[in-house]
């Protein structure tokens, strides 16, 4: 039964009950106001035909007349009882039996005028109509006639009864038509509701057999076209979607391939450390297997170096960590590790994980060994032999000067020429010998410098302290070529944090070049605050550098002046390591320069160091590098 | 009698040495000579110089580590410790600092330097 059926069933159901009862109570009302009705005439004129035929009879008292006469009405359908009462109230005749109820003695009594009709209820026999009628008005007394009113109800309720079984009989079969008729209309709804079930499942080629002119074979036909309209687009999305898939597998397997064969390790992480993907050089690097890795903290693999630069990485967007780690077969590695975010998540969210690089250095580190090896063994192999030359040089000339040359006494020229040109040549051996141990200290202090070699110191420095200090070690220099130095010191310069010993030779380098360029004049040295740093400049009176030279006196081993004529009195580094010093310290260096009149070096240290607390408290991709060395 | 103890692998850096310690062996100061660490050592026991020159690159036993031995030595004289080196890296000052040495040289010295130096340790007058 369809369900649109049940439900207008219990509906109609409902309205017909209420409507089948209205009907019932309806007409019971109206049957029973007419049986009434009908009763008490059919009484009143028994009451009166026994009252006027009874009235001889009565005054001859003829009792037993008067009793055949009321048997005879007693057969009259709804009669129940009829009684004759004389003027003083006493029963004549009756048709009671066996014995008069008691109740009677209520009405026996009364004495209207005229015809009256009343209810009296008797008990053990139910509710009657008494009609009352005067014989010659009362004067030979009364007729009652007693007309049962229990029959007038079992009237009614049999003529109820009837009245709802034909009803009913009506309305069951009007249900079983309409249940025909609503099947013929829900039968096609049915079907189009499993055909639409299948379409939703997809299946776009099952067919549905409703042929009808009606609205359901109008919907039929629509929602055929719409299927067949469904599977065409269905079908060009599955295509799309597969393209797509074929698409992404290619992508996958090109990212997959260039993952595997790197020939750095590669290894991902969470945002809680725990390894999602390592590619096989990784695995090769720590000889275990793939498997070894996926799901494991990285803490609990590579240990806290680690996990700290992981947990750092994928708090932090901005910046890379790095670390060394030890690989297998005592190799080292250099892990670097970055956070993976993505664009739509916000900056201050924790990413998706991080992202660790990690490169076998084990052979960069030993060249890096070797490099050191190679400056202290270059050093030590230089220095030793230099310092046997120049101690001997010192020593002979000693000698020489102690107690050769005054005890040659003789007059021989030759003999007097060659101790003048002996004493000249020691001089030149010895100050050659200056020469190139100051040439292996610039060496060596450039090498040092290039590779990252210098442990610099931090401490809090004057600057008037570090120029007063040059100065003293190059005062020998000022006196021997008789110079004047002007200072020009501003003695409220604020402290640097940098290198002591790193600044003044920067100043003693530059000191030293303005005098040796010098022949006359003088040199000044100046030094100020300017906004946010500190310019020291030292100008001399003399050679200059020409413009085409200026671009070029900081490089190594270049020097003023056309070395093929002019002899060279330096190491050619000294401006080199100073511009590497200054740079260092984030500062400048740079010269101003006439041919002639002279050149002014100046440069500058930053102050930030000391008054930009922020810039210290943020590090830097060098710093933290550093920090993990 | 003041001694003076010269440490060195390199026979000519000695020779050097005791060349222009000359003056001083003028004045009656022996001049002691180690070629390595430990006859080094058993010298200090025995002679108990007053000065040690002590080179720090030596086979079988660098310089920081006698120095180390013998400023550890708590029964014997206490001698002047001058390290002598050529390599001039940062790090062998603080470590030369560290094992107890009492004055580091770079070599090539200065032989008018070094002669003051050693006269105003031993209180010697050369003139």
């Amino acid at each position: 039964m369809s369900k649109l059926f049940k439900k207008t069933l219990i509906m109609i159901v409902i309205l017909f009950m209420i409507i089948a009862f209205t009907i019932a109570i309806s007409t019971g009302w109206n049957l029973y106001n007419d049986l009434l009705q009908e009763y008490k005439s059919k009484g009143t004129a028994i009451a009166k035909s026994i009252a006027s035929s009874s009235i001889e009879t009565l005054l001859n008292r003829d009792a037993s007349t008067i009793q055949a006469m009321i048997d005879r009405f007693l057969e009259i359908s709804g009669v129940s009882y009829i009684f004759v009462v004389d003027a003083n109230g006493e029963i004549i005749s009756h048709t009671f039996v066996p014995t008069i109820p008691e109740e009677i003695s209520k009405i026996k009594n009364d004495k209207p005028k005229d015809t009256y009709v009343k209810e009296i209820v008797f008990e053990n026999m139910g509710i009657f109509i008494d009609i009352t009628s005067p014989i010659l008005e009362g004067i030979a007394g009364y007729v009652h006639v007693g007309m049962d009113k229990s029959n007038i109800i079992a009237q009614i309720k049999s003529a109820m009864l009837r009245q709802l079984l034909l009803i009913s009989l009506i309305f069951i079969f009007s249900i079983i038509i309409a249940y025909m008729l609503v099947n013929k209309v829900s039968q096609p709804l049915n079907a189009l509701t499993d055909y639409a079930k299948k379409l939703t499942l997809h299946d776009f080629s099952s067919p549905v057999d409703i042929k009808s002119d009606d609205e359901i074979g109008l919907l039929a036909n629509t929602m055929k076209s719409m299927a067949t309209d469904l599977h065409e687009v269905f079908d060009r999305y599955e295509q799309a979607i597969n393209d797509a898939i074929v698409e992404l597998q290619n992508t996958l397997a090109y990212l997959t391939a260039v993952i595997d064969n790197m020939a750095d390790g590669l290894l991902v992480t969470d945002t809680d450390g725990v390894i999602t993907h390592v590619n096989p050089a990784l695995s090769h690097m720590f000889n275990m297997r793939e498997s070894d890795f996926i799901g494991r903290d990285c803490r609990s693999i590579f240990g806290d170096k680690f996990a700290e630069i992981v947990e750092k990485s994928i708090t932090n967007s901005e910046e890379i960590f790095t670390t060394e780690i030890e690989l297998a077969h005592k190799r080292i590695g250099k892990a670097v590790a970055t956070g993976i975010h993505k664009d739509t998540i916000q900056s201050d969210e924790k990413g998706i994980g991080a992202v660790i690089l990690i490169r076998d250095i084990t052979s960069e580190k030993e060249v890096d060994r070797m490099k050191t090896d190679f400056i202290s063994t270059v050093s030590h192999e230089l220095r030793t032999p230099l310092t046997a030359v120049k101690g001997f040089t010192e020593i002979i000339k000693k000698r020489l000067e102690d107690d050769i040359f005054p005890n040659v006494t003789t007059d021989n020229k030759r003999v007097l020429k060659s101790i003048l040109r002996i004493r000249d040549n020691i001089n030149i051996i010895l100050s050659e010998g200056e020469r190139l141990t100051a040439l292996i200290n610039d060496v060596l202090d450039i090498s040092k410098l290039e590779a990252g070699r210098i442990d610099w110191k931090l401490e809090n420095v004057r600057p008037a302290d570090a120029i007063e200090q040059a100065i003293i070690a190059t005062s020998a220099l000022f006196e021997q070529k008789k110079l004047p130095l002007i200072k020009d010191i501003d003695e409220n310069l604020p402290e640097i944090i940098c290198d002591k010993d790193r600044i003044i030779q920067v100043i003693i380098n530059l000191l030293s070049n303005a005098v040796k360029f010098t022949d006359s004049g003088s040199v000044t040295c100046r030094a100020q605050k300017l906004e946010d740093s500190i310019l020291v400049s030292i100008s001399d009176t003399g050679t200059g550098i020409s413009e085409t030279e200026k671009d070029h006196v900081f490089e190594k081993f270049r020097q003023a002046g056309d070395t093929l004529t002019d002899k060279p009195t330096g190491t050619g580094l000294g401006l080199s390591i100073c511009r590497q010093i200054i740079e260092h310290y984030g500062g400048t260096i740079w010269v101003e320069s006439e041919l002639g009149k002279g050149s002014t070096f100046y440069f500058t240290l930053p102050l930030k160091n000391i008054n930009d607390v922020s810039d210290i408290s943020k590090i830097t991709y060098n710093n933290i590098e550093k920090e993990y060395k | 009698m003041k001694k003076i103890l010269i440490v060195d692998d390199d026979p000519i850096i000695r020779n050097l040495l005791e060349q222009i310690l000359e003056p001083f062996a003028e004045k009656d100061i022996e001049i002691l000579i180690a070629e390595n660490g430990l006859v080094a050592l058993d010298i200090i026991k025995e002679k108990q110089p007053e000065l040690i020159f002590l080179d720090v690159m030596m086979p079988k036993m660098n310089g920081f580590e006698v120095c180390q031995k013998i400023k550890n030595n708590p029964t014997d004289k206490i001698p002047y410790i001058i390290m002598l080196t050529a390599k001039g890296q940062e790090t062998d000052k603080e470590k030369a600092k560290a094992s107890g040495a009492d004055c580091y040289i770079t070599k090539p010295f200065n032989i008018n330097d070094l002669l003051n130096k050693v006269s105003e340790i031993l209180q010697v007058n050369l003139n």
